[in-house]
């Protein structure tokens, strides 16, 4: 199939492993897949203090299952993207050990306290969800199948940070200052979460014309703000007053993106940010700590172990 | 022997088991699928597969989804929030809800 062709056949689940596609097709969804895996495993990640820090057993069995969740829904993904045959799920995993995978801006940050887990829980996760939902209709059907599980079990994992945060908010004035402040400092990253505006933003014009991109980085970010605004401002919390976000004539929300800062995202995005090193190191060396176990897998498949029958 | 089918209706859609053919060899089998299970149903693509090569797992070998109390990991759990401010979160919500009917009916 050429370019032109995939371009006007572009529609939801329209192309899959049977299909010939050409190969900037299958670099751009693999670019795009690779992202979204490598984020679900460096989200996990993040969430994995708050086990650590969650204040009830119920709280640390909920952030336990939402890790298992997130490390899960990046298996599905490797997955889905290995069927475009452009990389291996080995090479994948090696080069978001090595510094090299790309992975979403907000887990480029560490996070050390409990007034974090409704940022990343509810806010963060509701950003993703927003996103996962419209690639239910991308056109690469693989993908299009992990986001059916994925958006089946996340919808836990934003109740749940709501719930969080509601607690935190409806608790005493010195704890509702921290939630303020923690907010403050994640507002503007979590706007940045959809990337940079269309204009800006590289690869956006090339996914959406082959249909593996359904929304663009804009009309996300602000439905996102007509949303989530309001369930802040229904906690108590305050928006900040930058980024400005205007109210449209049609009575939806938008965001005055120069006030955020993209020189910070674009080194972020260049894994080139103090965190990410952090991030990263701690990612390598778990990679690293059970590579006896996939090497077992390894050797036990090799000696034998499984024996595809021959079908006819 | 025995070939499993699966007929997938439209692009983009899973393919779901539909049945089985008696057949010699894959190419037997394609063709008995097609006039079995994909005459007189939409078809986009059928699958098939020898029965020797699917694994089973059933209820008396295990407990699907455990034995102990997961509550604490479905959106319906967390009741005194209002999923339906997003309308995907509200979706999720209701798919769980109906997986969690489905899940208790089998078990009674």
């Amino acid at each position: 199939m050429d370019i032109e062709t995939v371009k006007e056949r572009a529609g939801p689940r329209e192309f899959g492993p049977a299909d010939d596609m050409p190969e900037e097709y299958r670099r751009a969804a693999t670019r795009m897949i690779q992202f979204h895996a490598n984020s679900e495993v460096m989200g996990g990640y993040l969430d994995k203090q708050f086990t650590r820090h969650a204040p009830s057993l119920d709280r640390k069995l909920a952030c336990t299952a939402k890790v298992q969740d997130e490390i899960g829904h990046a298996q599905l993904l490797y997955r889905a993207a290995e069927t475009l045959g452009v990389k291996t799920r080995e090479e994948m995993l090696d080069e978001l050990a090595n510094g090299e995978g790309k992975f979403l801006n907000c887990f480029h940050y560490p996070v050390d306290s409990w007034y974090e887990a409704p940022m990343i829980d509810f806010f963060v996760d509701g950003g993703a969800m927003r996103r996962q939902a419209t690639l239910k209709t991308t056109s690469w059907t693989p993908y299009a199948h992990a986001m059916d599980k994925v958006c089946f079990e996340e919808g836990f994992h934003v109740k749940h940070g709501e719930s969080i945060l509601k607690e935190l908010m409806t608790s005493s004035k010195a704890t509702r200052e921290r939630v303020q402040e923690t907010f403050e400092t994640w507002w503007p990253r979590i706007l940045q979460f959809f990337g940079p505006t269309n204009d800006e933003s590289h690869h956006n014009d090339f996914a959406q014309d082959v249909g593996l991109k359904t929304a663009t980085n804009d009309e996300l970010r602000n439905s996102f703000l007509n949303m989530y605004v309001p369930k802040a401002e229904k906690y108590g919390l305050e928006i900040p007053e930058y980024p400005r976000i205007f109210e449209r004539d049609d009575g939806t929300m938008a965001i005055r993106e120069d006030d955020l800062d993209w020189d910070e995202f674009w080194t972020i995005s260049k894994n080139d940010y103090e965190g990410s090193h952090e991030q990263i190191g701690t990612r390598r060396r778990r990679q690293e700590a059970v590579e006896w176990v996939r090497q077992s897998m390894d050797d036990w498949e090799a000696s034998g172990g499984t024996t595809p029958q021959a079908a006819d | 022997m025995i070939w499993e089918v699966f007929r997938q209706e439209e692009p983009g859609d899973y393919h779901q088991h539909v049945g089985n053919v008696h057949a010699p060899d894959r190419e037997m089998a394609k063709q008995f699928a097609q006039i079995q299970h994909a005459r007189r149903m939409q078809t986009n693509s059928l699958w098939v597969v020898p029965q020797e090569e699917i694994g089973e797992v059933d209820a008396e070998d295990t407990s699907f989804g455990g034995t102990t109390d997961k509550s604490y990991r479905w959106a319906m759990t967390y009741n005194d929030i209002d999923a339906s401010f997003a309308e995907e979160v509200a979706d999720s919500e209701e798919e769980q809800r109906e997986a969690a009917e489905k899940r208790s009916e089998a078990q009674s």
